[in-house]
């Protein structure tokens, strides 16, 4: 049974979905681990396969490339300006945003950039388009901000998102987070998503769960993992119990077939 | 008559905060009261029965009837406007704007490269894109010189899309508010709500300082402190304090659009 659970994001939401987080969390071991390979190895795949929550949402339908916008470019540049303002007492967010606006620029003129990397194209971008950047990534950080201090446990944004190389199966799973709170012992992951959530928002959900519990070198599952929709005033959340994570990886597992199938046919 | 002033007035962003001592505590209280008036009211208007796809309610739904001869409707008016955004989220962030007109373009082009404003704006001529140019240079100085410097610390926030889902999801409030500033997590109400206009103020800018209050108290279940409109057309500022009173009258006008939206989709 799903332990899926849907309610109004209002100023308590966030420190409730905390506080009530199970204590206990399930565990995958190397058995779960070895399956769960040998399920996706049966899903013959020619390049390298990517999935997460939004392509299982999508069931696997392709979408048009990615390309940096300032929109794209907030939650990075957001995320990581919340961390540096939290690192720096005194240290107003906007400036915050801007020193890490500057420090990818700089990324950017010392050579250490790649070409399609975020510091590459803002680097390229004209001056009103950076602007435009900080000003999004202002708006991200505020609200992760705003959201984050109505919890009284202690949190931290997240360094990355995280990621989990399925072995020998060329497929690698990346799981949204953007906070991560300590509560007795377990830990409750927040990720935040602009607009308002699909039907499809829970499965999405239950794969971050499941592609961050593989990601944890013990296998521990989050207590539990909340999505926060601030643009619509909703949050959803799920624990970490085992059916959830079953749940999650099935839905991997057919969003990797269902992409084969659209492959195929569009190959066809 | 000409009134000397002894000291300078007040710039927009100074009118809207105001005085720290003086803000009422936060009311966390009245959303629910009133999700439960639009909820009722939803039910009053559709009789229960659903409509085929969501009815989605924004500030334009609110006009009792159509306007026809509105400058802001024409496709330089919407373009105009469009522009005066962008630069009002550069300002925002402290970017210092010296060609209005190309800055606003370079912002908006890197997020929309189609859609109708797109269309319109590769429609125009020579003379016409020079006319939309010096329109924008006139509004956005109107709104320099009104606004004023934003303090990083009032937590600005630009072009916020927001949405609220009622009546199962059959009904959608959706609203972008042009400025933002304050916490929903402060002990007194400090968030205020600013929608930038390049029409002259109207009942409609009235209408959607309500709506935006309305909506912002749904969405975060604190009420906020004032809601405002600007027109850089006549430098025109309008500010309401959101009050029980301002509120009821956005559930009337949500549930009068719904009413007219639900006879004649």
């Amino acid at each position: 049974m799903t332990t899926l659970a849907h309610r109004r994001l209002d100023a308590h939401a966030l420190e409730l979905l905390v506080i009530d987080a199970p204590n206990v969390s399930s565990a995958l071991t190397d058995d779960h681990r070895r399956s769960l390979s040998a399920r996706f190895r049966a899903v013959a795949t020619v390049g390298h396969r990517r999935l997460d929550a939004w392509s299982v949402e999508q069931a696997g339908r392709t979408t048009k490339g990615f390309a940096w916008s300032p929109r794209t470019a907030r939650r990075i540049i957001g995320n990581a300006a919340v961390a540096r303002a939290e690192g720096q007492p005194g240290l107003t967010l906007i400036d915050a945003v801007r020193d890490e606006v500057t420090d990818q620029l700089l990324r950017a003129t010392s050579g250490y950039s790649r070409t399609g990397s975020l510091a590459h194209w803002l680097a390229s971008a004209p001056n009103p388009v950076i602007g435009l950047v900080s000003a999004e990534a202002l708006n991200w950080a505020i609200q992760l901000r705003e959201l984050a201090e109505t919890v009284s446990s202690p949190w931290k944004v997240a360094g990355s998102d995280s990621y989990y190389d399925v072995a020998s199966a060329r497929t690698t799973l990346r799981g949204r987070r953007d906070l991560v709170v300590a509560h007795e012992g377990t830990r409750v992951v927040v990720r935040v998503r602009s607009g308002a959530p699909g039907k499809s928002a829970g499965p999405g959900l239950r794969a971050d769960l499941t592609v961050d519990t593989l990601a944890d070198p013990l296998g521990v599952a989050p207590a539990r993992l909340i999505g926060l929709w601030p643009d619509a005033g909703v949050c959803l959340s799920v624990d970490g119990s085992m059916d959830d994570l079953r749940a999650g990886a099935r839905d991997l597992v057919r969003t990797a077939v269902a992409q084969r199938r659209t492959l195929t046919a569009l190959a066809a | 008559m000409t009134t000397l002033l002894d000291s300078p007035a007040p710039s927009v962003v100074e009118a809207l905060r105001g005085e720290r001592r003086r803000r009422p505590l936060a009311d966390r209280a009245s959303s629910s009261g009133l999700r439960a008036q639009l909820e009722d009211g939803i039910f009053e208007v559709t009789a229960g029965h659903r409509p085929a796809a969501p009815i989605v309610i924004r500030t334009s739904s609110l006009r009792v009837a159509p306007l026809t001869t509105d400058l802001a409707s024409s496709s330089l008016g919407r373009l105009r406007g469009v522009l005066l955004i962008e630069l009002l989220r550069l300002a925002s962030v402290g970017f210092q704007v010296e060609s209005p007109f190309d800055d606003a373009l370079d912002a908006w082009r890197c997020q929309s490269s189609s859609g109708a404003v797109a269309d319109g704006l590769e429609r125009l001529n020579r003379d016409e894109v020079a006319r939309l140019a010096t329109d924008v240079e006139a509004h956005w100085t109107t709104l320099r010189r009104a606004l004023g410097t934003v303090p990083g610390p009032w937590l600005p926030r630009s072009a916020l899309r927001v949405s609220q889902h009622l009546g199962g999801g059959d009904v959608v409030l959706a609203d972008t508010v042009d400025l933002m500033l304050g916490s929903t997590n402060t002990d007194v109400a400090s968030v205020t709500l600013l929608d930038v206009t390049t029409s002259p103020l109207g009942d409609g800018a009235e209408r959607a300082l309500r709506f935006h209050a309305l909506v912002q108290t749904l969405r975060t279940g604190v009420v906020p402190l004032r809601s405002s409109a600007f027109s850089s057309a006549t430098g025109e500022l309008w500010v309401r304090d959101v009050d029980r009173e301002l509120l009821q009258r956005g559930v009337r006008d949500v549930l009068e659009a719904l009413g007219r939206l639900w006879r004649n989709p």
